[in-house]
């Protein structure tokens, strides 16, 4: 016998076993975690952000109806919490303060310090991107989330998310090429 | 396939979403179109170089503040509960007509009511009886189930004992004991790391409170110990503090494990 979905358990937390929210806890704020980190870039914005997720998932549990995937609902709260986020606070994210984490010890300092680069370069162009279309990208590059799956968050249809996504790769691209200093293609 | 349809597949290429024959179908193209080839192998670029971004763990202070959330909202719960109750009594009151016929009118059919509801009564013991032996078996079932692959060799079927015991209402003292004995002795930290979620969905059970906080000075995991210092905290078990102490004059102490059980001595002892 397999251990209890996503959705059963929500929906027990629903009806009043609170302290289940636990194993959803457990499961995904690893995943949501990484999700904000790759969309803001700063490790302290985005765990008080999977903070805000799971107060607002207890906040409105009553809301949840069992209807389609646990984690689509999950990233549609996610989702909410970052534009309000990015509502309250209008100006940019501080990129100096970002990647305070110390690299790894077993590679070289000079290894470490290209790919610290390599990442600082990938993620400001990345926090180029239109919200909306960072939001895709990330989701079908790292969460593993099938095209029907972004659309129903996104509330659209299969097809707009995989023109979108294209379009966002290539974007990314040229904004990441920029930076780098050379020429657009 | 003409350029358009083949860009428009583009993105399932990269994601890896399709079959054998259509990605064949652009490879294909591609060896014969310059444009799209030179489109399709910037993507692809751009596409792995975003794998550095690698999946990152959070620190530890994020699971400490969910569950010292969790823990407030069930106290908040509670006394809004216990709040609400005078509250449904006076909303009763209200509902007595003043009109002396319709209190008449309603002491009637409150009699009918009754009468009908003691017919139905003599009848309904019997189905409910039935229906919670059913439930009582189940959750026998469930319980032996969980218990049996607790014993198992291979460590995921003990990850599903633990995780299943998840599911039960009121587990009996042997699984709880199993799960206690699971926590300090499993060979596999991942084992021992789900026996602490579960027994926090148990933690109210006087024998899991004191097994919790006996374990402390058993493990050796960094892993287990901060899990279990932080179910202390977000339970608010003061017991712990003597636990953490004697934790915290251990040899060969994790330094970040240290910190932790310091912070918690500190919450606690508020």
């Amino acid at each position: 016998m397999e251990s209890l979905s996503d959705s059963d358990i929500m929906e027990k937390v629903r009806d009043g076993q609170v302290e289940k929210l636990a194993i959803l806890f457990e499961r995904h704020h690893v995943k949501i975690f990484n999700f904000f980190l790759r969309l803001t870039g700063s490790h302290n914005l985005s765990e008080d952000l999977v903070q805000d997720v799971f107060i607002r998932i207890l906040k409105y549990r009553s809301t949840y109806e069992g209807k389609g995937k646990f984690t689509v609902w999950m990233f549609r709260v996610a989702r909410n919490v970052h534009v309000d986020h990015l509502r309250k606070n209008k100006e940019t994210y501080n990129l100096e303060d970002q990647f305070e984490e110390p690299e790894s010890e077993e590679d070289s300092p000079i290894h470490a310090l290209e790919q610290k680069k390599d990442k600082e370069l990938i993620q400001r162009a990345l926090s180029q991107l239109p919200v909306k279309k960072r939001e895709a990208l990330i989701l079908s590059r790292f969460q593993d989330m099938k095209y029907k799956e972004i659309a129903e968050l996104f509330g659209c249809r299969e097809g707009t998310i995989k023109a979108s996504i294209h379009r966002a790769v290539k974007q990314l691209g040229e904004i990441y090429l920029e930076l780098q200093g050379g020429v657009p293609s | 396939m003409t350029c358009k349809n083949t860009k428009e597949k583009f993105t399932e290429y990269l994601t890896g979403q399709l079959s054998n024959k259509e990605r064949e179908k652009i490879q294909a193209h591609v060896a014969e179109c310059d444009e799209c080839r030179r489109e399709l192998e910037s993507l692809t670029e751009i596409w792995t170089k975003l794998g550095v971004l690698e999946e990152e763990r959070p620190s530890a202070r994020l699971s400490t503040r969910f569950y010292s959330m969790l823990e407030q909202y069930k106290q908040a719960e509670e006394e809004n509960f216990q709040k609400a109750r005078p509250g449904f009594f006076s909303r009763l009151k209200n509902l007595w007509p003043r009109k002396p016929a319709f209190q008449l009118a309603l002491a009637l059919g409150m009699l009918v009511l009754g009468l009908v509801i003691g017919n139905v009564w003599r009848v309904i013991p019997r189905q409910k009886a039935v229906n919670t032996a059913l439930a009582d078996e189940v959750q026998t079932m469930r319980q032996t189930l969980a218990a049996s692959l607790i014993d198992q060799d291979s460590a995921s079927e003990r990850l599903q004992g633990v995780n299943m015991s998840y599911t039960l209402v009121n587990p009996d003292d042997e699984l709880l004991d199993k799960l206690l004995s699971t926590l300090n002795s499993d060979s596999s930290v991942n084992v021992r790391l789900a026996a602490v979620e579960a027994l926090y969905l148990f933690h109210d059970h006087p024998k899991v409170k004191q097994g919790l906080i006996d374990s402390l000075s058993q493990q050796s995991s960094p892993m287990v110990q901060a899990a279990l210092i932080d179910l202390m905290v977000s339970i608010r078990e003061r017991r712990a503090v003597d636990a953490l102490k004697s934790l915290l004059d251990s040899e060969d102490l994790n330094p970040e494990i240290k910190d932790r059980a310091e912070q918690g001595i500190r919450r606690l002892s508020f």
